[in-house]
């Protein structure tokens, strides 16, 4: 009965092992902003400053930035 | 919930890299599969296409002395669309110029050049061939030539990269493969919008020359804002095919559009050495592609039907 035992036991640990190398070897994943309209203060051609709500676009959150490539190294 | 970008960032291809992918709530195991598949197919690529790892396939094909070589499919693949691409452009982009930037004095990975005097390549030509047999894996190399995939080789690997994220995960929303500025993407972004990419004005650093609107496809910028060496930072990587020097025209970056990283990249490299109105033709005829063409001074300049964002007044609060 004790041998049975052992080679549960065994097998519990074997896996425990597994569990946290696979956990500790996961890819880094994280989260990007999320995208939001923004408030902007401007103003107008009579000198009046006036508050407008912008769609993120050439303003706002982007998802990737692209700038000049090098080579493969 | 509602969908986010799970991202993941690395080190490879001598630059940052990172893979992203839309995810909702229950998407945990396939994002992290996904984002795992894209790493492992970017570093496949650099073992495969890296002419600064003497144990490459690339390397050994260079070296090979016009034999016959077994090499990965990976670059069988690339130089296939490498040789195509010197075709489409006329020979403006070509994979053969290594010779001439080794004389140039770009002769180790960046971080390691030393300055020297520039010299050209004596006796060089531009249009060396590379015979390819897919069926077999084996690829020959003209004898005295030398093949450098440089940026189309990141182009490339964006969209390996972004193929085996769709492996790991068949009917993946939507992912970006980002190598250091070379860019594949396609599918739903987690605002179900077009990706939003923004353009690097290389004339002030950390600000936006404009941003693309894109539903799929891939992005590249070429330019010579960097990596610049040789006697007072004087030289720069792109070689002129038809002088086997770095070259004198061209913009100071070319951001192309095209539908296939790739292919984006090969387009950038000949854009890079061209005058707006050489660019602007080419463009033209290349109905496929769309560019911004970003010179020392003035506004950039779009070219073709490029898909730039402009800001939407929604509201006026007050």
């Amino acid at each position: 009965m004790q041998r049975v035992w052992t080679v549960v036991l065994s097998v519990w640990a074997m896996l425990a092992i597994v569990a946290v190398l696979a956990w500790a070897h996961r890819p880094v994943v994280s989260s990007s902003p999320q995208t939001a309209a923004q408030t902007l203060v401007v103003k107008t051609v009579n000198g009046k400053k006036q508050l407008v709500l912008v769609q993120p676009g050439a303003l706002g959150a982007t998802h990737a930035t692209t700038s000049t490539s090098g080579v493969v190294r | 919930m509602t969908p986010r970008l799970e991202r993941t960032t690395f080190r490879a291809v001598g630059t940052t890299c990172s893979a992203a992918v839309t995810a909702g709530a229950g998407d945990a195991r396939r994002a992290r599969a996904a984002l795992a598949a894209a790493r492992s197919e970017v570093a496949a690529c650099e073992a495969a296409l890296s002419r600064f790892d003497p144990a490459s396939d690339l390397s050994r094909l260079n070296t090979a002395g016009g034999a016959w070589t077994a090499v990965d499919r990976r670059l069988l693949e690339a130089l296939r669309l490498a040789f195509r691409a010197r075709r489409e452009t006329g020979g403006r982009f070509d994979p053969t110029v290594l010779p001439a930037l080794l004389a140039a004095g770009y002769d180790r990975s960046f971080e390691q050049l030393v300055e020297r005097p520039a010299r050209t390549a004596a006796g060089w030509r531009a249009g060396a061939t590379v015979e390819l047999d897919e069926v077999r894996g084996l690829a020959r190399l003209q004898r005295g030539a030398a093949l450098d995939l440089g940026g189309i080789g990141k182009g490339y690997a964006a969209s390996r990269a972004l193929d085996a994220m769709e492996a790991a995960w068949p009917g993946m929303p939507g992912g970006l493969v980002d190598l250091g500025g070379d860019l594949a993407l396609r599918g739903r972004t987690p605002e179900s919008g077009p990706w939003r990419i923004a353009v690097a004005d290389p004339r002030r650093a950390g600000a936006t020359a404009g941003v693309l609107l894109l539903h799929g496809g891939g992005v590249a910028t070429s330019g010579r804002d960097v990596r610049r060496f040789g006697p007072g930072g004087s030289l720069h990587h792109l070689i002129d095919p038809e002088t086997g020097e770095p070259a004198v025209a061209g913009p100071l970056t070319v951001t192309v559009v095209a539908p296939d990283a790739a292919e984006a990249e090969a387009h950038a490299t000949a854009l890079a050495i061209a005058g707006p109105e050489e660019a602007g033709a080419h463009v033209a005829a290349h109905p496929r592609i769309s560019a911004l063409y970003v010179r020392q001074h003035g506004d950039p300049l779009p070219l073709g039907a490029l898909p730039l964002a402009r800001a939407r007044i929604l509201v006026r609060v007050a």
